[in-house]
């Protein structure tokens, strides 16, 4: 493996050099599309492994291609950058109870093989999830207890219990054709490889293991608003070298991969068109074994918010790709409306050594001559920090984060273990100290839920479902059930500022960075990517961005 | 014959150990297929959903019965040839997967591991022949100062000038998008202009092996005491170096040759991922870091099994062309 990695490190070094040394761009075609569309737009990697096979099952999200998320749709699409529903398939929803959904569903919208999209189409897929297990994501229903069709137009779905807290789960199931999909003697199987039936924007064109086409529907429900005729996919190296080659010689319009100093080798090359947008996801956050001391003690976890230079780790670590994370789990700015008002500067901790010192002296753990930090029972407080050692740039962090904790009198051991020890150890708790992802997503009871709810830790030796600091606290846990029975907004909203309060207040794991989301865009053939400036959707909110894209000429 | 039925039964049992071996290393390595699936379906910086870990687990289904039981079931599907479903290719099949990447590697490896073994020789037995000359010099020496850079760095240089600079040939690739797989005249020039490069690399690389081997066997066998009397009594020296010299020292070529047949099937990772060729050395590593148990057990063994019938025919061959070892196993 080591041998492997030098090979991969070499070949990445000679195809950052080829790339900043002057290599052609290639000559771009002018969109010459029917009716002024963009004729084609070329989107780089699609998925499917070294080898790809036709898979157009939207449930099988490790083997699909890329491609469903053009042909498939779902009764409502997030904006998962401010975390907004936006009608779809589905033009409104309303809680009769809070036991009960009630969705109107569009109309006149077709299957791209002419047949009505109808109820019974909606009631069929949230039934082929129930009977298998294997197609359903994210476990809806654990949730649903009965999806039925009123009339041709209208589907009420009824909760086991009050149902609002999972709403961002169910709105976002990919509905399939009944007409074909009853036919499936195995859904779990089924690759769905000749030409896939759905209601969205493309319809699969051709395929080989090298190239996937996309042609545009011209029947689409809103076919006004999809100004392009074809998208293609080309298999390469998924955002190896040849990947950025490719991206540095503008052969991409779009693509979503990690560059390294991605201003010189994309930007530069042509700064008219080439831009990149990475908004951040989930927080990465230090994680304390909270069974352990000194990490049990409140005030202890409380003094180090303002240990960690945070900006250091962005820049430095992460290439100044990502932003520093807020205390409050939630991810700023895009999540800024679910901060309660009080909190400072939306919750994002400063970095002041000489606070968190004299917070550690006063909560009982002062220095000793040595400058050796000493815990409640007098000795010097030693611990380990660990990261993957393949993952380089977290291991770059947990320089930057070990060198703080040193500067504080801490005797901190940082440890490189493989991933997979890496992952086992965490979850079984066997760890003093190390870096966890959590939250990130739309649905806030998860991203609450999953890190702290006594329900998700398991004790130390066992495996933890996602609980991994092990925090537990009947506090908390009543405010995640508050979250997940509460269906006005107001008491979703209340429930999420009180659990920020519990982050700030009481620092089961502090956030210091958002891992980013890659996307890379040029405007020489098409403009309206969503950006900083213009930020509806996030990358990879894929219907969202194809109907808002427009020809670059029609723009200027 | 005795000679032939114990390669044979040495052959059936090393068959079995290989067989076993490969049904029980990839379940004692640590790590979870379902976890490795879903964390790649996020990326590292993303949190896992409990509820998709959940979902893979049923989709790929937990193998039942004790670790005798799977072995026993193991063992028939072996021998039916059913080698189960690839996870990291859900749903196809692992027999569809080593379908599609083994016609790759067969016709790529396969003809630069003959190409090389006869330029190997043929330069090899040259030099012999004109040993301590300037052909020679230039020849092992030449062979020596290639074998020293390392492969990777060879093919870099290869793209680098002839895909970057002169975009002569494809820099990646076994076929462009634009053709589609099958018999046809736009897709066999297309995938040979894909494989120039990767076989001009294996083709830089591969013969020195043979040419120093052969060179130095060669130079031993005309030193010895028969090669020495030809010369005595007057025999051309072409023939002496032809069937005194070459013949003999052809002999241990002969079986690395068989071995390198053999293990073409596990197929050239490095080439294969530098080029990212689509064929057996790609996928193997790609199920090894998907632990892709299936797919990766079923290349193991097509590896192993390539290379021990290889071993096996060598050792028969081998028996034919030399009579000494026959005679040193039946005494």
């Amino acid at each position: 493996m080591r041998r492997s990695t030098t090979i991969r490190a070499v070949a990445f070094a000679t195809a950052a050099t080829l790339a900043v040394s002057g290599c052609t761009g290639t000559e771009q075609q002018s969109s010459g599309g029917t009716d002024g569309r963009v004729a084609f737009l070329d989107y780089g990697d699609f998925g499917g492994g070294s080898n790809p096979q036709a898979n157009y099952n939207p449930y099988l999200d490790a083997t699909r291609l890329g491609a469903t998320d053009y042909v498939f749709e779902q009764l409502v699409v997030y904006d998962k950058y401010a975390c907004e529903a936006k009608p779809w398939l589905a033009t409104e929803y309303a809680w009769k109870d809070p036991k009960t959904l009630i969705w109107t569903l569009r109309e006149g919208v077709k299957w791209n093989d002419g047949k009505p999209f109808t109820a019974d189409d909606v009631v069929f897929t949230y039934e082929l999830l129930k009977q298998h297990k294997a197609l359903d994501n994210t476990g809806i229903w654990r949730y649903l207890s009965a999806v039925q069709a009123t009339d041709a137009k209208t589907v009420s779905m009824t909760f086991g219990e009050p149902g609002a807290a999972a709403f961002t789960l169910f709105g976002e199931i990919k509905i399939v054709p009944k007409h074909v999909w009853s036919l499936v003697d195995d859904p779990v199987t089924f690759t769905n490889p000749e030409k896939p039936v759905g209601t969205g924007p493309f319809t699969v064109k051709a395929f080989n293991p090298q190239q996937l086409t996309l042609g545009r529907n011209p029947d689409y429900w809103q076919a006004d608003k999809v100004q392009v005729d074809e998208l293609r996919f080309h298999k390469a190296d998924g955002g190896g070298q040849v990947d950025q080659l490719k991206l540095s010689r503008g052969e991409y319009d779009h693509n979503g991969m990690f560059v390294p100093d991605i201003k010189k080798t994309f930007v530069d090359r042509d700064p008219e068109h080439n831009h990149y947008w990475y908004p951040p996801g989930g927080s990465i956050s230090f994680y304390m074994n909270l069974t352990k001391a000194p990490f049990n003690d409140t005030a202890f976890r409380k003094a180090l918010l303002t240990a960690f230079n945070r900006q250091e780790i962005a820049d430095k670590a992460q290439l100044g790709y990502v932003t520093p994370a807020s205390q409050t789990a939630l991810v700023v700015p895009g999540q800024a409306a679910w901060l309660p008002s009080d909190i400072p500067n939306q919750g994002v901790m400063g970095f002041d050594l000489a606070e968190a010192d004299a917070a550690l002296t006063a909560a009982g753990y002062p220095k000793n001559g040595q400058g050796k930090r000493l815990g409640k029972d007098g000795r010097p407080i030693a611990f380990t920090f660990r990261t993957p050692g393949e993952w380089t740039d977290w291991v770059q962090a947990g320089k930057i984060i070990v060198g703080n904790l040193t500067d504080l009198g801490f005797d901190v051991r940082q440890e490189g273990p493989t991933p997979q020890t890496y992952e086992a150890d965490r979850a079984a708790g066997n760890y003093d100290t190390l870096l966890g992802v959590h939250g990130g997503s739309c649905n806030m009871f998860r991203n609450f839920q999953e890190p702290l709810a006594s329900d998700q830790s398991a004790p130390i030796g066992k495996k933890a479902l996602s609980n991994f600091v092990r925090w537990t606290d009947p506090r908390t846990d009543q405010l995640i059930e508050t979250l997940r029975t509460a269906t006005e907004e107001s008491a979703q909203k209340a429930a999420v500022a009180d659990l920020t309060k519990v982050m700030v207040d009481e620092v089961p794991m502090i956030p210091l960075w958002y891992g980013a989301k890659w996307f890379q865009y040029r405007t020489a053939r098409a403009v309206g990517w969503p950006s900083e400036d213009n930020p509806y959707a996030a990358p990879g909110d894929n219907l969202l961005i194809i109907t808002n894209l427009k020809p670059a000429t029609a723009a200027k | 014959m005795a000679y032939f039925a114990r390669r044979f039964a040495f052959f059936l049992a090393t068959l079995w150990a290989a067989v076993t071996l490969n049904f029980l290393i990839p379940r004692l390595q640590p790590g979870d297929p379902a976890e490795a699936i879903v964390s790649r379906i996020g990326g590292k910086g993303q949190a896992v959903d409990p509820a998709q870990l959940e979902a893979v687990r049923t989709m790929l289904g937990a193998p039942g019965g004790n670790l005798f039981e799977q072995y026993v079931r193991y063992l028939g599907a072996v021998f039916s040839g059913d080698f189960g479903v690839s996870y990291s290719y859900f749903p196809y099949s692992v027999t569809h997967m080593i379908g599609e990447a083994l016609p790759w590697t067969l016709v790529l490896v396969g003809v630069t591991q003959i190409l090389s073994f006869v330029i190997g020789t043929l330069l090899g037995t040259w030099a012999a022949y004109r040993r301590n000359t300037r052909v020679d010099s230039v020849i092992t020496l030449g062979s020596t100062f290639v074998g020293t850079l390392p492969f990777f760095w060879i093919a870099l240089l290869l793209i680098y000038v002839f895909a970057i600079t002169l975009r002569w040939f494809p820099e990646r690739g076994g076929y462009g998008g634009g053709s589609s797989p099958g018999w046809n005249w736009l897709f066999i020039s297309d995938a040979f202009q894909h494989s120039v490069l990767p076989g001009l690399a294996l083709l830089i690389t591969g013969p020195i092996g043979w040419i120093i081997g052969m060179r130095n066997n060669m130079v031993q066998s005309l030193g010895e005491d028969h090669a020495r009397l030809a010369v005595a009594r007057g025999l051309p020296e072409r023939r002496i170096a032809i069937t005194y010299g070459a013949r003999i020292a052809i002999l241990p070529n002969v079986t690395g040759f068989a071995i390198a047949l053999g293990s073409i099937l596990g197929g050239t990772v490095l080439v294969e991922t530098v080029f990212n060729y689509p064929g057996m050395g790609r996928l193997l590593l790609e199920s090894v870091s998907n632990k892709d148990f299936p797919l990766m057990q079923a290349i193991f063994l097509f590896t192993t099994i390539g290379v021990l019938i290889a071993n096996f025919l060598a050792d028969i061959l081998y028996g034919f062309l030399d009579p000494r070892v026959r005679k040193a196993e039946n005494s």
